[in-house]
Parts: structure tokens; sequence; C-alpha cells
């Protein structure tokens, strides 16, 4: 194989840290869900990168980056619907905004 | 094994499935007809029994050994143990929820579901011996959480701490999920003994080490979240505030209950040749998360941020257990035990909280000046659970503690175990304060508080067993230590 | 020679989408930069020899996930104008925090010795899969699957309009 695993995990981690920054400096709920589902796709890219270069004979990396997938499908879900949810009641989706809690 | 031998040991859990559908199909027939809606909790109760019976038979079924499932899940003792523990959970707060969500919410059929599926998820987490498994398992209890959180649509409290639960819980679970894929990449399996068993080579061991550690951090944010240990907190005060009080309830005791049972299962199966990393780890975590807990407890005016405070600081003590193992696993029966007492101990606590808010509508501690003129049970209960939760006979609490710091002492940890003791003290002043307004101070109405009767049969309940381990704590011990055995082998 | 070439491509793609989808003040641009990402991502798969994860990716992340944020963005609709700033008080620690992150895991991940094999993919995964799903891997698929109903119920429960 001509391209060494470690470039792969490297990729995998900066797309991981750009999406916690994206986590972490967003304001809006959305924004920081986006940045969650870059963390997720970083895993994946490791997962499959393991799968292809350290056990290609069993499928268990492609099998755990699909159920990532599923989880993640419906943790969106739900995560939108709150989203929405906030902001009928609010008119904002900002979450410095969002305060009422706190103490 | 054949398909019905393997049927039979996921029974309670494909009970707890069933019972989930059953509620939701039922919802569905009974779309417009509220008066037979009533029935939705009681039969939620009759599917939870049924799977405490389940439990029962295939935990008598088991005779101390232990049934692995394709690589998946064991079940065992341990395992059968947190079920049981997720089935009392789901009963005590679907009693709770009886007059709490009636009018709050129109979708209550799928309230009682969610608890069920909660309560499957937690059975699931507990079993689990594969990454794959505990990940979706973990996120099973997850997303139920978040949407119970945010059940009550029109209550802004209640939608923001769903969204803030949310947000944090599904950054932890990306970065457990990292954590989890360096395992993979490391061991090439997600099975946990399979992972033991590479690691067996010490060759292996010392040039992954760092690797190691730094997945094992990682998969601990996850875990850390689901019992709240600090710094993984942040989320409970407001989630506790916001979230309808039956589910704060069930927040501040099933979820932990699986994360430890989880955290568990992955040091002791599957990194047991790395107990020195993960006990220098969990001992820090410990010593900061009750001593965070408790202080910051200290200010708080709302009781369930109160509580939620204090919750946190009682992750720090049962972490007390984990980081002091010792040999043949004693400190895991400190840690059953402490898990089986604090769920009455602060369900019970719950109990007097929703009976209280059903009746003033107020969480704010000032509020429960006079209490023991307005109803002496609540204030009564609340005494009992108190003193559990400190940890001084004759309730239960005080044989948790014991076991805890017996385990401590058992390891030479002499720092953890006065840390704890201190903790325990400074505890006191916190719940004191509450105990003070109810006892000694003038109420601000006279009214009498009523409480539903299913209310005040789970606080009776919960004192009677709160009570009742406190006094006659041998079987108890037994079983705890007959589990924490049966994981040793 | 040709393969490292569109590695560095696309990963620079993926990279590049991603700071995008993380610094843009508009919302509705962020997700479609966030396309542009999942899709580089499954060109990665590609190039790792998971050409079924590859469709996949796309038909869950590209057509159900970014499709739901697209829609929410839409059902939210004044945050497209009104975000002026688009990182919130602690941008800088969550920054901090990030590299710092990134340079541990490089140091952490660079040095360390994987087990690798040099053992060609099989050359058909999706048999494999699919048997893995109904056999080894039957209780997560079924625990999947009602974690997606759980999903399902609980978006409609919270998002659903009051009557």
């Amino acid at each position: 194989m001509v391209i060494p695993l470690a470039w792969y995990l490297i990729v995998a981690a900066a797309l991981f840290c750009i999406g916690l920054y994206g986590a972490l400096a967003r304001r809006n709920a959305i924004g920081i869900l986006m940045g969650i589902e870059l963390m997720l796709n970083a895993v994946n890219i490791n997962l499959v990168a393991f799968w292809r270069y350290v056990r290609p004979q069993m499928l268990t990396g492609q099998l755990f980056a699909i159920f990532v997938m599923t989880v993640a499908a419906a943790e969106v879900a739900v995560g939108l619907a709150l989203v929405i949810a906030i902001y009928r009641s609010r008119d904002t989706v900002n979450v410095e905004e969002i305060d009422l809690l706190r103490g | 094994m054949t398909l019905a031998k393997t049927l039979a040991l996921l029974s309670p859990e494909l009970v707890l499935l069933a019972g989930g559908l059953g509620i939701l199909l039922l919802d569905m027939i009974w779309k417009d007809d509220e008066g037979k809606k009533d029935w939705l909790p009681y039969l939620t109760l009759v599917g939870l029994g049924g799977a405490l019976a389940a439990v029962i038979v295939v935990w008598r079924g088991l005779g101390g050994g232990v049934s692995a499932l394709a690589t998946m899940l064991d079940v065992d003792a341990l395992a059968m143990f947190i079920c049981l523990m997720a089935v009392l959970v789901a009963a005590l707060v679907v009693v709770f929820s009886v007059e709490f969500v009636r009018g709050k919410t129109p979708y209550r059929g799928e309230f009682y579901a969610f608890l069920l599926f909660a309560a499957l998820g937690i059975a699931l987490m507990a079993a689990a011996t594969n990454l794959v498994l505990i990940y979706i398992s973990v996120e099973l209890l997850s997303v139920t959480s978040y949407v119970l959180t945010g059940y009550l649509r029109g209550d802004a409290k209640s939608n923001e701490a769903a969204i803030k639960y949310f947000l944090y819980g599904a950054i932890v679970s990306a970065a457990m999920l990292y954590g989890m894929s360096l395992f993979y990449g490391i061991t090439g399996t997600t099975d946990l003994r399979g992972i033991a068993e590479f690691f067996s080579d010490p060759a292996s061991m010392s040039e992954l080490h760092w690797v190691v550690f730094a997945a094992m951090v990682l998969l601990f944010a996850g875990l850390g979240f689901k019992i709240a240990a600090v710094p993984f907190h942040q989320w409970a005060p407001d989630a506790y505030e916001g979230a309808p009080t039956p589910v704060t309830a069930f927040l501040s005791v099933g979820p932990k209950a699986a994360g430890f049972a989880v955290l568990l299962r992955v040091l002791i199966i599957g990194l047991p040749q790395f107990e020195a990393d993960w006990t220098a780890l969990l001992a820090a975590i410990s010593i900061v998360t009750m001593t965070l807990g408790n202080v910051v407890a200290i200010v708080q005016k709302n009781i369930k941020r109160m509580i939620a405070y204090s919750s946190i600081a009682q992750a720090g003590y049962i972490l007390i257990g984990l980081a002091c193992l010792g040999a043949d696993n004693y400190g895991l029966q400190g840690v059953l035990l402490y898990l089986l007492v604090y769920l009455f101990a602060n369900l019970g606590l719950f109990a007097v909280v929703i009976a209280f808010s059903n009746a003033t509508g107020s969480d704010e501690i000032e509020d429960y000046a006079g209490l023991m003129r307005r109803s002496p049970w609540l204030a009564a209960g609340m005494v009992v659970f108190f003193l559990s939760l400190v940890g001084i006979p004759p309730t239960a609490g005080f044989f948790g503690k014991v076991l805890i710091f017996a385990s401590a002492i058992r390891t030479q940890s002499y720092l953890l175990a006065a840390i704890g003791v201190l903790n325990g003290v400074i505890s006191l002043y916190y719940y004191f304060n509450v105990v003070r307004q109810g006892f000694f101070l003038p109420p601000k109405e006279a009214a009498p508080i009523p409480a539903a009767p299913e209310l005040r049969v789970a606080l009776l309940v919960c004192m009677a067993v709160v009570l009742g381990i406190g006094v006659f704590p041998q079987p108890f011990i037994q079983l705890a230590q007959g589990v924490a055995r049966l994981l040793a082998i | 020679m040709l393969l490292p070439i569109l590695f560095i491509f696309f990963s620079i793609a993926v990279l590049g989408f991603a700071l995008l989808v993380v610094t843009t003040r508009n919302m509705f641009h962020a997700a479609l930069f966030l396309v542009g990402a999942l899709f580089g991502v499954a060109a990665l798969y590609i190039l790792l020899e998971a050409e079924f994860l590859a469709v996949v990716q796309i038909l869950i992340y590209v057509g159900a996930i970014a499709t739901l944020i697209v829609f929410a963005i839409m059902l939210s609709r004044n945050m497209m104008r009104r975000d002026i700033r688009a990182a919130n008080d602690q941008w800088v620690e969550g920054a901090v925090a990030a590299v710092l992150l990134f340079a541990l895991l490089v140091l952490v991940l660079s040095r360390a010795s994987w087990p690798t094999v040099t053992a060609a993919a099989p050359p058909d995964a999706i048999p494999g899969i699919g048997k893995a799903l109904v056999s080894d891997y039957v209780i997560p698929f079924e625990v999947a699957s009602v974690l997606l109903l759980v999903g399902m119920v609980g978006a409609i429960i919270i998002a659903r309009e009051r009557e």
C-alpha cells in the first residue's frame, strides 16, 4: 500500500479537532451540530483506515462505521427537533441567549 | 447455543422491548380516549413486573456462571444486578410520573414507552462486552434521555435543559467513539476479551502505551458524562433543573448505574493489564468529583440543582471503590451496594421533591420552610434519605460508605478515604440547611401538602428499603459480594 | 504515484471544507460546505477500498443528515441573516483546546507502531457485511433499529406543531 496508515490517522485527527473547534466555538446550535458531525466523520475515517490496514479480513471496522452513521442519523433527528422547538419558543438558536438555567 | 436458549437469556431485554412497543401501540389505539390512557402507567408497571420476573428467572438459571452471546454480551450476575436496578428505577419513575405528566403533555403514552426503552438501554449497557454494542446501547440511553428531558415542549426550561444536555452529550460521545476507534486500531478487535488477549503479550504493551492511555481518557469522557464525574459534569445541574422532575429522578440514578457497569466491564475485562494507569486516573477524578460536587452544592438555592451537585459528589464516592479495586475485586462490592442504596435514597428524595412541587409548584429550597408542619411524612422521609446520602446509621448509606472506605483502606489509599470522610462532613452542611428550613423555620403557607397515593407508596417503599438495608445489611452485602466474586473469576 | 496525489487532494478538500464549515457566518453556506466535506470523506473511503461504505456515506450523510440540517436551517429562517458573529465568547479557548489536542494526537499517533498487515482487501465486502449484520452483529443491529424508532418518535414529539 502506497499511502502510510499514519497519513489517514493524521487527516482524521485534524478533522476531529476542526469539528471539536466548531462544537466549542460556534454560537449557533446548528453550527455546533455540524461540528459534531465532522467529529463523527473523523472517527469513521479512523475505523475504515484501521480496518484496511490492521484487520482487512474481518469487517469489524466497516460494520462499526455503518453503526456510527445509523446512530448519527437518530441523534441528528432528535437534536434538530430540539433546535426547532427552542427556536419556536424563543426565536433564537444562539446558545449564548439560551440561558434561563444557571447558578 | 440454540435460538431458544439465546432468547431465554435475553428475556429481560425482550420483555422491556415488547413492553415499550406495546405501550406505543396501545397509545395509538386509544388515541382519543383519555380515560383509557390513564391505564398506561399501570400497564407499564405490569411490563416492568414481567421484566423483573425474567431477571430473577435468568439470574437463578445462571447458577453463578456466565453466558456469553456471540462476543457481544455477557449474561452474568453483574448484568442481572444492573438490569434489576434499571427495572426498579423505571418502576419508581413511572409511579412518580402518573400525576406529574397528566395534563402537562399530550403525549403521555410515549413518555412511559420511552422510560421502558431507557431501561432497555441500561440493561444492554450492563451486559455489553463489545465496543460496538456498548456504543449503540449508550446512545439508546442518551437519545431517550434527551427526548425525556425536553418532553415538556411548552416549558422553556425543559427545552433548554434538553438542548444543553444533547449538545454536551453528542460532543463527549464523539470523543468516546474516537477512543474506541483507537482501541480497535491497536488491537484489531472490538471485543473486550479480544482486547485483553492482545494486551496479555507484554511486548505489545510498551510500544503502544501512550495510545492506550489516550484512548482510555477519551473513552472515559463518554462514561464520565454518563456518571456525571468532573470534568464531564457541567450538563448535570442544567439538565436536572430543567427536566421534568420525574425525568430528573431517572437521570440521577439510571445513567449513573449503567455508566458504572460499562466502566467496570471495560476496565476489568478489557484492560486489566493497565490497572495502574486507570487506578491513578480514577483516583484523581474521584477526589475532584466529590470535592467539587459537595462544595458547589452548598450555595445552591434550587433543590433540584442541589441534588444535581450532590449526585455528582456521590459519583465521586463510588469511584473510590473502582480506584481501590484490590485483590479479587474487593472494591467492587462497595460499588454495587452503594449504587443500590443510592438508587433508593435518591429516588426517595425525589418522591419528596415531586410531591412538594406537585402541590406548590416550587423547587426553591426556601419554600421548604415549615415542611414539618405541612407534611410530617415528607419531612421525615427527607431526613431519612439525607442521612442515607451522608452515610449515617441506621440508614443503608452507612454500609455503602463503610464498604467503599474499607476498600480504600485495604489498598492503603488513606488519602482517598480521608478526603471521602471529609466530604461527608461537608455534605452534612447543605443537607442540614434544607432540614433546618423544614423543621425549624415557620411555614410561609399553612396549607398541608397533599400527596398522590402512588407517591406515598413510593415514598414508603424507599424509606422501608433504606432503613431495612440499614438494619439488616447482611443479605444485601452478600448479594453484592456474590456479584463481585463472580466477575473476578 | 496517482494514489498519494488523490489522497492529498481529497484530504485537503475535506479539511478545507471542514474549516469553512466551522468558520462561515452564513449557516446555509456552512451546510453546503458540510456536504462538500462529506463527499470528500466518501472519496477517502474509496481510496481505502471500502466502496460500499462510500455509497452508504453519501446516502445517509449527504442524503439524510445534511438534508435534515438544511431543513432545520430553513425552518429557523432568521438565523441566516442575523448571525453577525459566527463564534461565541469562548472561541479562543476552543481554538487552543483543538490545536493542543491535535498536537497531542499527532504526537501519540505517529509514534505508535500499529500492527499493520499488507493483506489485500476482500474483493467484495457487501456479502460479508450482510451476513455479519444478521449473525454476529444481530444484537447491535436490532438495538440500532430500536434507536432509530426512538429517534423518530422523539423528534416528532418534540418538534411537532402545537394543535
